[in-house]
């Protein structure tokens, strides 16, 4: 199913040599969304082009290697025992007010405009 | 040639000139070339008057380090404790850390100068340092041109002498590129060799600071200055590397084996690719072994790369959303509302490609397909340069399939101007060390790069090979005259 997904999702793209959207405005939306950005309509139309080719490079990636990407294997996860951790001691920090020295208008709260009446 | 950085040691010591009245030489230099250069953003020139003299305290008491009352410059990604960083972003303009990088925090105890903190692309995102927020650097080979990226700030001081040598930063080449293309040295460590903390993140698992220098023994000297292991940053190792490999560059090169991987010399730009194959040559009449090598997961380490890169980006600037530090919007409606008004005002169109890319390839239905197959093929790629260096020393390649671009080259696409970065990603996505020297000119004047890349902290043979390449071939690229002239 790994292997499959991002062939299929190249297939898609190349029907009759006409190269079709691989990633819809709708899906940029709901990425921008997650990633906590937004677009006017303009960027969005821009920005949908140039993120279908980029998903399109990105996907070069199963294109098989010598011999098929089925080579590949899942090394595993590093697995890290207790007795690598270090100890759980607690050391000094950096002061409060140093910390926060760049919050603008800081007294002891971070204050943003009232966004609730 | 120019003064390096033991030779000025040595003037310091010698009284024929102080800190002082070397760092004022830069500060003039600075002064009168970098308002057309844009390669400083910002000039830290009080502080730095402060530390000359008290460089010039530790130089009369004896026994300074090496690097004391040297002046230097930081890239902008840099933290400095109560001077600007802004990775140059709108989104962190007037940021003033509360803290020193490591790297910093260790220079500064050997009685550095600091300048001033230079231009750069976006959060370290391009090949150009077109992304900044304040405009791109000049290359001051040729100002037509850009200086590369995304540390070209740091490798414009370097070239044009408004610094004796700068810390940079490299996720896929932000190090070795600009180098290349302003001609000058720079070193891209082993991942782990130099600690990150207080470099601002970008893709953690493949960034690593390193020197930009004017020749490969003062980049040694940067390096054996910065090296170590660190607590701060978990993933620095603790390595023995011996002596000074500053003081271990005279090395014979007769029997060293030197890989040449074809992969790496596809689509290059043909005059690069000669001037390459010269220096080649060169190594093989000094007794040098070629071993001609494949790696073939190679042609996919571009997209493991901004899928990986990408996809540590999105996590990593999460953190900007105007509350704690930072560009805040002037109006919003929610907190949800302000912090998406905020990142979108903040960040520029690379980032914002770069943070949705990486969004796409870590959101659900799509994590197997895209991160975790980039992570398999990342070990495949690993186990490959395990393999080569079974039986090479080095290897010698290319460090851009091109020299550098026009400014404002609207030629390329996004994916276009990834795909320049073909030959110094595979290095990042294994961990491994390089270097980028300067291996000649093209016929429009502009300065070709050759890297030398080796085994895990084999720093000392990379540095060795680099030092053998230019104490033979002599200066390639003729000293750029001007600058602070010292």
């Amino acid at each position: 199913v790994i292997e499959s997904s991002g062939q299929t999702r190249q297939q898609a793209a190349v029907r009759n040599g006409v190269r079709i959207m691989a990633i819809s405005k709708t899906e940029i939306e709901k990425l921008a969304k997650l990633a906590k950005l937004s677009f006017s309509d303009e960027e969005l139309e821009r920005f949908t082009a140039e993120f279908d080719e980029i998903i399109a490079f990105a996907d070069t990636i199963n294109q098989s290697i010598e011999g098929g990407t089925e080579q590949i294997r899942n090394v595993g996860a590093r697995v890290v025992s207790f007795d690598d951790l270090r100890p759980d001691v607690v050391v000094p920090s950096l002061p409060n007010e140093k910390i926060l020295s760049n919050v603008e208008g800081y007294n002891g709260f971070f204050s943003v405009e009232r966004s609730k009446k | 040639m120019r003064t390096g950085i033991s030779e000025l040691a040595i003037r310091l010591r010698n009284r024929e000139i102080s800190a002082v009245e070397l760092t004022k030489a830069y500060i003039g230099a600075i002064e009168k070339q970098n308002p057309a250069l844009n390669a400083y953003v910002h000039l830290t020139f009080d502080t730095a008057l402060k530390a000359a003299e008290q460089a010039d305290e530790m130089l009369k008491e004896g026994d300074a380090p090496l690097l004391c009352g040297i002046p230097m410059a930081l890239k902008d990604n840099i933290c400095t404790d109560g001077l600007e960083t802004t990775c140059c972003s709108k989104i962190l303009k007037g940021f003033k850390p509360y803290y020193d990088a490591t790297v910093w925090e260790k220079l500064k105890k050997q009685g550095a100068v600091l300048l001033g903190k230079t231009n750069m692309d976006e959060f370290a995102m391009g090949s150009t340092s077109e992304t900044s927020c304040y405009g791109a650097p000049l290359n001051p080979r040729n100002t037509n041109y850009v200086t590369g990226g995304s540390s070209g700030g740091s490798a414009a001081v370097v070239c044009a002498n408004l610094a004796v040598y700068s810390l940079g930063s490299d996720t896929g080449g932000s190090i070795r590129q600009p180098a290349s293309f302003c001609g000058v040295v720079g070193l891209k460590p082993t991942y782990g060799a130099v600690s990150r903390y207080g470099l601002i993140a970008y893709g953690s698992s493949l960034d690593q600071i390193g020197p930009l220098a004017n020749s490969v023994k003062d980049a040694a000297i940067v390096f054996d200055a910065v090296k170590g292991v660190d607590k701060r940053d978990q993933t620095s190792v603790d390595y023995d590397y011996g002596s000074s490999l500053a003081e271990c560059l005279d090395r014979d090169i007769k029997g060293m084996r030197i890989g040449v991987a074809k992969e790496f010399f596809d689509g290059i730009n043909p005059e690069i690719k000669s001037k390459i194959e010269e220096a080649i040559k060169l190594f093989e009449r000094n007794g040098a072994v070629i071993e001609n090598i494949s790696l073939p997961a190679l042609k996919l380490a571009l997209p493991v790369y901004y899928i990986i890169a990408c996809a540590e980006a999105s996590s990593n600037l999460g953190r900007y959303d105007g509350i704690r530090y930072g560009y805040r919007t002037s109006s919003y409606t929610s907190i949800e509302d302000m912090i998406v008004k905020t990142r979108s005002e903040g960040f520029g169109d690379e980032v914002k490609r770069r943070i949705m890319l990486g969004t796409y390839v870590l959101s659900s239905g799509y994590y197997d397909a895209y991160y975790k197959k980039a992570c398999l093929i990342r070990e495949e790629i690993n186990r490959e340069f395990d393999a080569v260096f079974e039986k090479c020393d080095v290897l010698v390649a290319p460090t851009a399939p091109n020299t550098a671009f026009p400014l404002n080259y609207k030629g390329a696409s996004p994916v276009e101007m990834y795909l320049s970065d073909i030959c110094t990603v595979p290095v990042n996505i294994a961990g491994v060390p390089a270097i980028s020297v300067p291996c000649g000119e093209d016929a429009g004047g502009l300065p070709i790069g050759m890297q030398i890349i080796g085994r895990r902290f084999g720093e000392a043979t990379v540095l060795q090979a680099a030092y053998f390449y230019e104490q033979c071939a002599g200066k390639v690229i003729g000293a750029y005259e001007g600058g602070a002239g010292i």
